[in-house]
């Protein structure tokens, strides 16, 4: 397996006119936690989507897995089954959270039965365990967006991008959500979320990147997370 | 007044008697709307997804002729299919003028601009957070778009709701394709037309008031059955 999972370079990228990203080099590595911070409007999000393969940039190279993507439909199509983003206001699909959080498993083609344990196993991840049949759109906006994490999970992503999900959401949910990261990124999970919080990286651990108008502006060293040891024995916390 | 409680008396003696004329142009009206409706489904669904995500040349132009045949008189669509049936017609070695089928056809391209405008507004109106989230699930782009389709249902159902109420209520595509024969292709709106031009407005009358009740029945059916999948 490659070190790094996406190598990029001489990327940029427009909404329009405006330039909403513009990197020269930046490499992810595999397996770890990565966390883009900036103000509004300094490219997180933008880098997100060409992460996850929705938005092909203008110009330059992605990389990933040492293999250059070409933006084709069918290999993008592909190439999503493998990565899975979090949007920062995320939709919810009318029905049960069960119909929620199984429509990944689904699309891939597996069994109901193998669909219902995941559902299970990924509620139980974001503290939700009982929760299937409940209706998605008559959740709270914090169970709104442990199970948009959930169904996100439940994709058994490589790579996990998530666009600051720890907005809008009150201080037990950012505690679950946060030791969630940090235990996923333990056990080997490449994470890529943006956030407004430069602290966080301090908090959690990981490589900080500082996007400032579309540009990098610094990144941090690689560091251990302070929730590392809670994280260990996390996930029987959070359920 | 007295003529017109008269009239509704005899409508529902009519209902009653299960009058022969009657009931055969009840059920040729349904089966024809439903079968048109269920093609102009099948066609105008998809047409309006396509037109709403679709990038293709001429799309504006797409749209202006779906918006302008919704407004398009119902005679001039009965002229134009009766064009395509007719013996000199391109489809005429079929026979179909002048049957159920015929009215079929007519019906089906009168409702297919309405269904589709409705089923593109829907899309439209739709949340445009819904493909997004369905690609990065991993969904292929047809069952992001079948499932953008459960999001917007309701709106397909009133597409499909409004298709019918057209071609239930419409006379010139049943009368120019039809022929309005009696017992074979006489729907409730073409022999309304026929027994008031003869004189028997209390007939008409009790026809008209049957196609409200039976439409009324329908599109109570058709509204329940959304309601309870909202719920």
């Amino acid at each position: 397996m490659s070190i790094n999972k996406y190598e990029l370079s001489s990327i940029q990228a427009f909404h329009g006119d405006v330039l909403g990203v513009s990197v020269d080099e930046l490499t992810f590595t595999a397996g770890r936690l990565h966390i883009l911070t900036g103000p509004n409007g300094s490219g997180k999000s933008t880098l997100l989507s060409i992460l996850a393969f929705l938005m092909k940039p203008n110009q330059g190279q992605v990389i990933f897995d040492d293999a250059p993507v070409k933006w084709a439909l069918k290999e993008c199509a592909l190439l999503r089954k493998r990565v899975t983003l979090l949007h920062q206001n995320p939709y919810l699909f009318s029905g049960t959270v069960a119909a929620n959080v199984s429509f990944g498993p689904l699309t891939r083609g597996v069994s109901k039965d193998t669909a219902r344990r995941v559902v299970e196993e990924s509620l139980e991840m974001v503290g939700l365990t009982g929760f299937e049949s409940r209706p998605a759109r008559e959740l709270s906006g914090g169970e709104s967006r442990r199970v948009a994490l959930a169904r996100a999970l439940a994709c058994r992503p490589e790579v996990l991008l998530l666009d600051e999900p720890l907005a809008h959401v009150d201080k037990p949910t950012a505690a679950i959500l946060e030791l969630l990261v940090v235990s996923l990124s333990a056990k080997g999970m490449t994470i890529v979320m943006s956030s407004h919080d430069e602290r966080l990286g301090a908090r959690l651990g990981g490589r900080v990147i500082h996007l400032e108008e579309g540009k990098v502006d610094w990144m941090s060293e690689e560091r251990d997370s302070g929730l590392a040891h809670e994280a260990v024995g996390g996930q029987h916390a959070i359920a | 007044m007295g003529f017109i409680a008269e009239s509704l008396g005899k409508a529902f003696a009519l209902i009653l008697a299960g009058d022969r004329d009657v009931m055969s142009a009840v059920a040729t009206s349904l089966s024809v709307a439903i079968w048109s409706v269920l093609f102009g489904s099948l066609s105008g669904v998809p047409i309006g997804i396509v037109v709403a995500f679709g990038r293709f040349p001429m799309k504006r132009a797409v749209r202006v002729v779906l918006n302008s045949m919704m407004a398009m008189p119902t005679v001039v669509i009965g002229l134009l299919v009766y064009g395509f049936l007719s013996r000199q017609g391109p489809l005429g070695s079929f026979g179909l003028l002048f049957t159920p089928r015929a009215m079929i056809i007519g019906q089906t391209v009168l409702a297919i601009p309405i269904i589709a405008n409705y089923t593109l507004s829907a899309i439209q109106g739709a949340d445009q957070r819904i493909l997004p989230t369905t690609l990065t699930l991993g969904a292929s782009t047809s069952q992001g778009m079948i499932q953008l389709a459960r999001e917007v249902r309701f709106g397909i159902m009133a597409a499909i709701i409004a298709g019918f109420g057209r071609v239930i209520s419409e006379v010139g595509v049943a009368m120019m394709l039809g022929g309005n024969i009696r017992l074979y292709t006489r729907t409730m709106t073409t022999a309304i037309a026929l027994e008031t031009s003869k004189g028997e407005f209390a007939f008409g009358l009790a026809l008209g008031v049957i196609l409200m009740a039976v439409s009324f029945a329908v599109n109570s059916v058709l509204t329940v059955a959304q309601e309870s999948q909202r719920a």
